[in-house]
C-alpha cells in the first residue's frame, strides 16, 4: 500500500507537466480560438533555453534566478513570435488551418530545437530544492510535490483572473462571441496576445522547475500534448482547474501502471513487462471522454463564417496522368539506384499521402492516424511471412485489412466528433499503436528493425531483389519499382475519379456542413466510416509497399513526428487535390526532394530534422500566403482567368473574392 | 454637416460574393432618432455593420461628429462612441447580466446604474446567464448594455425580430426616451413601420442598397405610398432618382 503512494507521489512530476501542458491548451483555446498543439513544445522551449543560460551554451553562465528571468523574457518573446507568425494572420482562417499552424509551430521550435542543441537529452540543472521526505519508510523528492502545487497554483491563479478580472472578462467574451466583442469595443487580437503570453509563462516556469525531473528531450515534451489534450478534453477546454486536476492524474496513473507492470499478474512476455499500456490508457481516456462530453465542446462564436479549401475538380485526368506515369517509368530504369531508390519511396510516399487527401481534403476531418496504420500493414506482411509463411500475395492482402479494421476501429470511436476535436483522438491513437503495438517485439518491431520478404509470384520476383537491374544494373531493382508506378497510379485515379462520383460529392457536403448534409440525406455516420475504410485501406497499401520498399519495418519509419511531417507537407501543397499527394510523397524523407536537398544542399547528416525545418516554416508561410494550399492557390487562379475569360468584356469583371477583412 | 454626430456620405459596400450598398447617404443629428425603412436585402443591416465597421466600404465617407471613420477598426469605432447592437443581440451566452454590465475595454466605465433604471427588469436576474433569458429579456439586456456605455451614436438592428409587439412596445420609447435626455443620435432599422415612425424623428426609405432623401416621420406616417412604393417597387420610388444607373438592379432588370 505504501509504495503505491509513493508511486502515486512520483507521478506527481510527469503529471505537472501534463496538466501545464493542458492549461496551456485551455488557454490558447479560450484566449485565441486555437487548438494549440504546439503547447507541449513551449515547455520544451523554456526547457532549453533555460538549460542554455546555466550551462553556459551561449558563451556566458547565469546564475539561477538571472537565468530563470532570462529564460521567461524569452519566452514572452517566444510567445509573441508565434502570436504574429502562427495566430494573427489566421484569425479568420478556418480552424483546421489554425490547428495546422500549430503544428505548423510545433515542427518548426522541434526542429529548430534539436539544429541548435543536438538530438541528444540535456541533463538541466535542478531548481528546484533536491530534498526528500520519507512516507512511511520510502523517500519521495520533495520537488515533485512541489511541482505539483505550483502547477495547481497556476490553474486557481488562472482561474481567479478569468473570473474577477476586467482582462478575464474580456477574454471569455471575445471567445464566446467576437463580433460582440469588437462592437464592445475590445480588441480580440491583443487579447490573444495577452492569453498566448500567459500560456507561454506558465509553460515557461513548468519547463524551468520541471526540466531536472522529467529530463529535457525534444522528442518525449512535445508529445506530452497527447495525454495533456486528454486532459483539456474532460475540461471541455474551458475549466483550468479540472484539466490541472486531470493531467496531475493522468500523470499518476501513468506512475501506478508502471508500479503495475513490476507485478507478476501484469501482461508480460518471458517475464518482461507489456509496453505502452499507458499510451493505450490515454487514448481509451480521450475515447471515453469524448463519448462522454463530445458534443458539448464549446464553440467559439467567430467574426466572419469560415471558408474551407476549395476542392479543384479532376478534369482530364488521363491527359494529365500519361505523362507524369511514363516520365516515372523511364526514370526508375534510367536512374542510378539511389534515385531511383527515392523515386519509389516518392511513389509510396504518394500513396501515404493520397490516404490524407480522401479523409482530410474531402471529408475535412484532420487524421493524423494514417502513418500508424501503415505501420500496421508493413509490420503485418513482415510478421505474416516471417512467422505464419503467409507470403505475397495473400499476406499483403490481409496486412491492408488489418490497417483498414484498425482504422475503422479509430473512426467509430471518434463518430460523435468532427473536425479538429478528430486529430485529438487520432493523435492519442497513432501515440497507442506506436508503443503499444510497434514497440512489442512480438507484433511490432521492439528496438530493431524486421526484415521483409520480397514479394514474387509464380516463382518470378516482383521486388527490389528481381533480376532486371535497370541501366546502372545495381540494387534496387526497377521491376518493384514499377509494380509500385502501377499501384499508385491506379490509386490516384481512384482517388481523383471519387471526388467526381456520387461519393465524393457526398464527402464534400459532409466537410461543409454535416447537419445540412444529414438534412438532405446523407448518411453522415456510414459516410464517415466509409471514408475511414477507404484512407486507411490506402494507408495500408502504402505501408505493405514501404515494408518492400526498403526491405525492412522498423518503429523510427512509422513514428508520431514523421506523421506530423506528412500531414503539414501535404497541407502545405494543397490538401483537397490528388496533385498535393505526389508532391508530398515525393517531399517525404526518402524520397527525391529531401535526396537532392541532401546530396547538394542541406548538411549530410540530420536531413530529416531540415526537411521538418523546412516543411514547418512552409506551413506557416503558406498558411500566411495561400491559406488554402500551394497548388489550391494557383487552381483558383487558373479557374477564374478561365471564368472571366468566357464571360469576355460582355458584364464587369467579378470582384475578387478576397477582398475581405475588417477594415484595419 | 459638421453638427450631425453621424454622417454618411455615398457609401458602397458589401460582402465576399458582390457588393450590396451602392450609394447610401444619411445623416443623424444629436438627439434626433431617425429610421431606416425598406425591404429585406435592401442593404439596412449592411449600412450598420459598415457604420460600425464590420464590413469594408469600398466607396464613400462615414464621419462621426465631423471626423472620419475609415482609418478606425471596428473596436476603435466603438470605443470613439458607437454602440451597436446587431440583429443577433451581440450578447455573450455563457456570462451574467451583471458582468455584461462590466465588460468593456480599459477607459470604458459602463453605468449599470442607469441601465437597470432603464430597464429595471434586469435587476432581479442580474446574476443569470444570458443564454437562459427571455428573448425580450435578452433584448433588454443588449440595449442595456448599449445605453450604459452612454454613446454618442446608437445603431439598432431590427429590434423587434422574434419579439411579441407588446415587448416591443415597451423597449422603443426607452430609445426614444435616451435619444432625447442624452443628446444621442439613433439609427433605427425596423420592420414594424409603424411603431418606428412612432418614435422616429425622420427615416430614409432604402431599396436595393440605395437610401432615398430623408422624409419627416410624421410625412410618412401619414401617407404611405412612398413606403410601400419602396417595399413593391413603383414610379414613386424611382422617382426618386433622376439618374437611372444610381438604381442598378432595377436598371438592369429594366434592360433586360
Amino acid at each position: 500500500m505504501q509504495t503505491i503512494l509513493v508511486f502515486a507521489l512520483l507521478g506527481l512530476g510527469s503529471g505537472a507537466v501534463i496538466a501545464a501542458v493542458a492549461i496551456g491548451v485551455v488557454l490558447s483555446w479560450r484566449g485565441t480560438g486555437s487548438f494549440n498543439l504546439a503547447a507541449g513544445a513551449s515547455v520544451m522551449v523554456a526547457g532549453y533555453m533555460f538549460w542554455a543560460f546555466r550551462t553556459g551554451f551561449f558563451r556566458f553562465t547565469l546564475d539561477t534566478w538571472p537565468a530563470v528571468i532570462a529564460t521567461l523574457a524569452f519566452m514572452v518573446l517566444y510567445a509573441v513570435v508565434i502570436e504574429l507568425l502562427a495566430v494573427r494572420p489566421l484569425r479568420t482562417a478556418s480552424p483546421l488551418a489554425k490547428l495546422v499552424a500549430s503544428l505548423g509551430v510545433l515542427l518548426l521550435s522541434q526542429a529548430l530545437v534539436q539544429v541548435i542543441f543536438g538530438t541528444a537529452p540535456l541533463a538541466s540543472p535542478a531548481v528546484l530544492p533536491d530534498d526528500v521526505i520519507v512516507v512511511g519508510d520510502v523517500p519521495v523528492p520533495v520537488a515533485q510535490l512541489i511541482l505539483a502545487a505550483g502547477v495547481s497554483l497556476l490553474a486557481a491563479g488562472l482561474w481567479l483572473i478569468y473570473r474577477f478580472t476586467r482582462f478575464g472578462l474580456a477574454t471569455r467574451a471575445s471567445s464566446e462571441n467576437e463580433v460582440a466583442a469588437v462592437l464592445a469595443g475590445l480588441e480580440p487580437s491583443s487579447i490573444s496576445v495577452m492569453n498566448s503570453i500567459l500560456a507561454n509563462l506558465g509553460a515557461g516556469m513548468v519547463g524551468i522547475a520541471a526540466a531536472p525531473i522529467v529530463g529535457i528531450s525534444a522528442t518525449t515534451i512535445p508529445l506530452l500534448i497527447v495525454p495533456a489534450l486528454a486532459a483539456a478534453l474532460f475540461a471541455r477546454f474551458t475549466s483550468f482547474g479540472i484539466a490541472c486536476a486531470a493531467g496531475l492524474a493522468i500523470g499518476v496513473g501513468e506512475s501506478l501502471i508502471f508500479y503495475a507492470s513490476t507485478k507478476p499478474w501484469f501482461p508480460n512476455r518471458n517475464g518482461v513487462a507489456l509496453s505502452g499500456v499507458q499510451p493505450l490508457v490515454v487514448f481509451v481516456l480521450i475515447v471515453v471522454a469524448l463519448w462522454w462530453r463530445g458534443s458539448s465542446l464549446p464553440q467559439r462564436g467567430d467574426l466572419r463564417e469560415r471558408s474551407l479549401p476549395r476542392v479543384p475538380k479532376q478534369e482530364q485526368l488521363a491527359r494529365r496522368m500519361v505523362p507524369m506515369v511514363a516520365a516515372c517509368a523511364i526514370a526508375l530504369v534510367v536512374l542510378p539506384s539511389e534515385f531511383r531508390q527515392a523515386v519509389v519511396t516518392g511513389l509510396v510516399g504518394t500513396v501515404l499521402c493520397l490516404s490524407f487527401i480522401v479523409i482530410m481534403g474531402y471529408v475535412g476531418q484532420l487524421s493524423v492516424v494514417q502513418l500508424a496504420l501503415a505501420g500496421i500493414a508493413g509490420f503485418g506482411v513482415a510478421r505474416l511471412s516471417s512467422r505464419y509463411g503467409i507470403g505475397f500475395p495473400l499476406g499483403p492482402l490481409i496486412a491492408v485489412v488489418m490497417a483498414l479494421i484498425v482504422g475503422v476501429v479509430v473512426g467509430v470511436s471518434a463518430l460523435r466528433v468532427r473536425g479538429v476535436t478528430l486529430v485529438v483522438v487520432t493523435l492519442a491513437a497513432a501515440v497507442a499503436v506506436e508503443k503499444f503495438v510497434f514497440a512489442n517485439p512480438d507484433w511490432g518491431g521492439g528496438q530493431t528493425a524486421v526484415t521483409v520478404e520480397q514479394p514474387s509470384i509464380f516463382g518470378v520476383s516482383l521486388g527490389t531483389d528481381a533480376g532486371f537491374r535497370g541501366l546502372g544494373g545495381d540494387l534496387p531493382s526497377p521491376v518493384f519499382g514499377l509494380c509500385a508506378l502501377v499501384v499508385t497510379a491506379a490509386l490516384y485515379a481512384f482517388v481523383a475519379n471519387l471526388r467526381r462520383g456520387e461519393l465524393g460529392r457526398r464527402m464534400l457536403a459532409v466537410r461543409s456542413n454535416e447537419r445540412a448534409a444529414a438534412a438532405a440525406g446523407v448518411n453522415v455516420r456510414a459516410l464517415k466510416v466509409a471514408a475511414f475504410a477507404i484512407s486507411s485501406a490506402l494507408a495500408g497499401v502504402a505501408g505493405v509497399l514501404f515494408a518492400y520498399d526498403f526491405g525492412t519495418v522498423s518503429t523510427s519509419m512509422f513514428d508520431v513526428m514523421t506523421a506530423l511531417s506528412v500531414v503539414a507537407s501535404v497541407y502545405v501543397l494543397g490538401v483537397t487535390v490528388v496533385q498535393g499527394a505526389v508532391l508530398g510523397g515525393f517531399g517525404m524523407v526518402g524520397a527525391v526532394v529531401p535526396l537532392i536537398l541532401q546530396k547538394w544542399v542541406l548538411p549530410q547528416n540530420q536531413v530529416g530534422l531540415y526537411v521538418q525545418l523546412l516543411i514547418g516554416a512552409g506551413l506557416l508561410l503558406q498558411l500566411r500566403f495561400y491559406p488554402d494550399g500551394i497548388l489550391i492557390a494557383s487552381a483558383t487562379k487558373r479557374e477564374r482567368r478561365r471564368v472571366e475569360r468566357l464571360r469576355g468584356s460582355a458584364t464587369p469583371p467579378v470582384q475578387p473574392a478576397n477582398q475581405q477583412g475588417v477594415a484595419a | 454637416m459638421t453638427t450631425s454626430a453621424l454622417s454618411v456620405d455615398g457609401l458602397a459596400a458589401g460582402y465576399d460574393n458582390g457588393p450590396v450598398l451602392h450609394g447610401v447617404s444619411l445623416y443623424v443629428a444629436p438627439g434626433e432618432v431617425v429610421a431606416m425603412l425598406g425591404p429585406n436585402g435592401a442593404g439596412k443591416s449592411t449600412t450598420l455593420r459598415a457604420i460600425s465597421g464590420l464590413i469594408r466600404m469600398t466607396e464613400g465617407q462615414v464621419r462621426l461628429a465631423g471626423s472620419d471613420l475609415a482609418p478606425l477598426s471596428p473596436s476603435a469605432r466603438a470605443r470613439a462612441g458607437i454602440a451597436h447592437v446587431p440583429e443577433d443581440r451581440g450578447l455573450f451566452r455563457g456570462m451574467t447580466v451583471a458582468e455584461h454590465l462590466r465588460l468593456g475595454p480599459r477607459k470604458e466605465k459602463l453605468d449599470a446604474d442607469a441601465a437597470y433604471e432603464y430597464f429595471p427588469a434586469l435587476r432581479a436576474i442580474s446574476g443569470r446567464m444570458a443564454g437562459v433569458l427571455s428573448g425580450g429579456e435578452q433584448q433588454m439586456l443588449a440595449m442595456a448594455r448599449a445605453l450604459a456605455r452612454k454613446p454618442s451614436v446608437l445603431l439598432l438592428d431590427e429590434l423587434s425580430l422574434g419579439l411579441a409587439p407588446l415587448v416591443v412596445e415597451r423597449l422603443l420609447p426607452v430609445v426614444r426616451t435616451y435619444a432625447t435626455e442624452h443628446k444621442c443620435a439613433v439609427l433605427l432599422v425596423e420592420q414594424h413601420v409603424h411603431l418606428a415612425l412612432g418614435i422616429a424623428d425622420r427615416a430614409y426609405l432604402m431599396a436595393s442598397g440605395v437610401s432615398s432623401s430623408s422624409y419627416d416621420a410624421h410625412v410618412l406616417r401619414n401617407d404611405m405610398t412612398l413606403v410601400q412604393a419602396s417595399y413593391l417597387g413603383g414610379p414613386e420610388w424611382a422617382s426618386e432618382f433622376e439618374d437611372e444607373s444610381k438604381l442598378p438592379f432595377i436598371g438592369e432588370e429594366a434592360q433586360e
